[in-house]
């Protein structure tokens, strides 16, 4: 069914949105490098090639005048899903241009900023490219190459979403969404002790309560435990007296 | 519907910020290793976590490098970690910077204010949502207020929203410190452009502009129009010379140096600092006893005497033991004509021409006959500034003759010995931070406005017109 085919791209197409963005946030920063930027670049082809296959599919459902009224409804909420995408794709690769080319990296003094991000992104691109390893082939200067790159594409991109606006008659705020405000909590897949790990370190304020508590336990604890062996001794005592 | 930063039809852009490019290039100075803010690492349980900065050694740095003094130095880094370039680690959501010991550290450029880039509402609900799963519900109160507006507003794309959240959420292949360090970049980023309730944000910036001040404009031919009108009409303003201008600059400023808030301390205290409101309540209109300041500043021009509605009574109750108050009323009603609805304009016309203009009339005042022979025509067609010719020569005429006497009267005297000069107030911190609590919504204006109306009526019964003959009655009557 047309359907899930182009859920299963836009899916895709969000997987990816989401590391891009991971990326460019590193960019600039001490974890940045030269596979962080042909991270960057790979990861932006696939994100362009997942781009040009959604918007052809979804203009092909969507100019098909036979379909029904719930069928529309639901190419439409596709539709935006589509555009905030790209929006937010868009977004990220003109920020990326900018930082890439405030911070080079063939200069002899790099001065990347000190952030505390000190591990490397190989396995966000990973996920991005739906590969186990990722493979680095780039010559030293890609990022100077790589940034022309990028202007043109985002000029390609810049083109593509006006002519989307332009050719195609969605009303995005008359779009409905399924899910209702705190669905995400629902059905977030388990992540394990490590997030629990990650939620005490960053907020103070819980961690101060729960360690106080424990210490009050404690003390209750050793008060219980001294008058228990003070009535052992004293019972003792009075054993050996009788 | 997002609007997109470039392709934004609804033209609005944010006003140049060049202090950002700036900063900039101070923090990425602050942040090399060799020259830079020392970075020690941060231990928190069993993992390290590097390139953090104490806030004692920014201000040293900064005091170094910027080449100005301690408070300066602090000031500027308050500003710094305002601006989002440094987040502190404890305590985040106070962005100030302390000059002790707490930590701070770098943010990552992708975070960092930029003019061109304002952050979205899109990116803010998707880290909302986030945040939402991170805390499993439960959010600060104003977070919960702006996921709930958010979720209504962008009602359309909270099924992305909600996918995106997922997946950024899903990050957890990355070492554990990097995603400690992630998470609070990403949680400074958002104190600072959504800065939580009763907290400032260096970030506002009033209005948006409709013109992109970053790109040329195009030299077409109403460019070329609008410039040369502009000159042509430059070069026809009346010029003063600059010894003049500027003399008159310094007699101004050495006259009202002692009144200016900025440059002395108001007496008692300034109630924006104290949140106390005895300075308002000593200066109110209606005050019987008028603080030394305001008094002196009576003295320095009829215009501040006028100016004043304390010292315009002052100078009314003078007027009226000289019996020459008829002005003083003229130019008030001309005022009032001035200030007042349209719909009220020729009903007071006339009220003005009866009383004031009228040969004959009871309170007649003395205009030379060219100005009363322009206005009396134009009252036939009365409009707002009909009365203008008028108003400036018997301001004029109080000004260069009653205004002197008034100032050498008794009447003025005797308020100059009255007056109060307050004295003023040493609040303690814990008294400040009882006033703070202690703030009360002033007076409601509805209040004062018909106080002021029933003063009006009260002022204008007194002042008609004194009937003769009933006056001679009650005193034939008392005999």
């Amino acid at each position: 069914m047309g359907k899930d085919e182009c859920k299963t791209m836009l899916d895709a197409l969000n997987k990816v949105t989401a590391c891009y963005r991971h990326l460019v946030i590193a960019l600039g920063s001490t974890s940045d490098s030269q596979n962080l930027r042909e991270e960057l670049k790979k990861t932006r082809k696939k994100a362009q090639e997942l781009a040009v296959a959604n918007r052809t599919k979804l203009t092909a459902l969507l100019k098909d005048k036979s379909i029904s009224k719930d069928d529309r409804a639901e190419y439409e909420r596709l539709w935006v899903l589509f555009t905030s995408s790209m929006e937010l794709l868009e977004v990220d690769m003109k920020r990326s241009l900018e930082i890439g080319q405030d911070f080079p990296l063939k200069v002899p003094t790099r001065h990347l900023i000190q952030t505390g991000m000190t591990g490397s992104t190989t396995t966000v691109a990973a996920r991005a490219m739906s590969v186990q390893n990722m493979k680095y082939e780039a010559d030293a200067n890609i990022d100077t190459v790589d940034l022309k790159e990028l202007e043109t594409e985002i000029a390609q991109v810049d083109q593509m979403m006006e002519e989307m606006e332009m050719k195609v008659q969605v009303a995005p705020w008359a779009v409905e969404a399924k899910q209702e405000a705190g669905a995400e909590l629902k059905s977030t897949v388990s992540v394990g002790n490590s997030s629990v790990g990650v939620i005490s370190i960053c907020e103070e304020e819980p961690k101060e309560t729960v360690e106080g508590e424990t210490g009050l336990m404690k003390v209750f604890a050793g008060i219980i435990f001294t008058v228990v062996l003070l009535i052992a001794g004293i019972l003792g005592y009075l054993v050996i007296n009788l | 519907m997002t609007i997109r930063s470039d392709r934004d039809h609804g033209q609005r852009y944010r006003p140049r910020m060049s202090c950002l490019k700036k900063l900039e290039a101070t923090v990425v100075q602050m942040q090399d290793p060799s020259t830079g803010v020392k970075g020690t690492d941060q231990k928190l349980n069993i993992t390290t976590i590097p390139h953090v900065i104490t806030g004692q050694d920014i201000v040293a740095w900064i005091t170094k490098n910027v080449n100005i003094d301690n408070d300066e130095a602090q000031a500027f880094g308050t500003m710094l970690v305002a601006f989002g370039y440094i987040y502190p680690l404890q305590d985040h959501k106070k962005l100030v910077l302390r000059p002790d010991g707490s930590l701070y550290r770098f943010q990552t450029p992708y975070f960092w204010p930029v003019q061109k880039w304002k952050a979205e509402d899109t990116d803010y609900a998707i880290y909302l949502a986030k945040r939402n799963i991170r805390k499993k519900g439960v959010l600060h109160a104003y977070e919960q207020e702006e996921y709930n507006k958010l979720h209504k507003w962008m009602n359309h794309k909270w099924d992305f929203i909600v996918m995106q959240a997922k997946e950024q959420y899903q990050f957890q292949s990355l070492s554990k410190a990097d995603r400690v360090v992630f998470d609070c970049q990403e949680r400074a980023y958002w104190i600072v452009h959504r800065p939580p309730p009763q907290t400032h944000s260096a970030m506002d910036y009033g209005l948006d502009r409709h013109i992109d001040r970053n790109a040329e404009e195009k030299k077409t031919y109403d460019y070329y129009r609008r410039i040369i009108i502009y000159t042509q009409q430059a070069v026809m303003r009346s010029r003063v010379k600059s010894s003049v201008s500027l003399g008159a600059l310094a007699k101004y400023i050495t006259t009202f140096k002692n009144h200016d808030p900025f440059l002395v301390p108001c007496l008692p205290s300034n109630p924006w600092h104290t949140d106390d409101n005895s300075y308002w309540e000593l200066n109110a209109p209606d005050v019987e006893i008028p603080t030394k300041m305001s008094v002196e500043r009576w003295s320095f021009s009829f215009y501040e005497l006028l100016n004043d509605p304390r010292g315009r009574a002052d100078f009314k109750i003078f007027l009226k033991k000289e019996f020459s108050g008829e002005n003083l009323a003229f130019w008030e009603a001309a005022e009032e004509l001035k200030w007042g609805t349209a719909a009220s304009m020729s009903e007071k016309a006339e009220q003005i021409f009866k009383t004031f203009l009228a040969p004959g009339a009871p309170r007649w005042i003395n205009i030379d006959g060219r100005t009363m022979g322009l206005t009396v025509k134009g009252l036939e067609h009365p409009h707002r500034y009909v009365l203008d010719a008028a108003q400036t020569h018997i301001f004029m005429l109080m000004k260069k003759d009653t205004f002197y006497r008034y100032l050498k009267s008794p009447v003025y005297k005797e308020i100059q010995k009255k007056a109060i000069s307050p004295a003023p107030h040493n609040f303690s911190e814990a008294q400040l931070q009882q006033n703070m609590r202690n703030r009360r919504p002033s007076i409601n204006p509805i209040i004062t406005w018909q106080k002021e109306q029933e003063e009006k009526a009260k002022a204008a019964a007194a002042a008609g017109p004194v009937d003769i003959k009933k006056l001679m009655a009650s005193k034939l009557d008392r005999k």
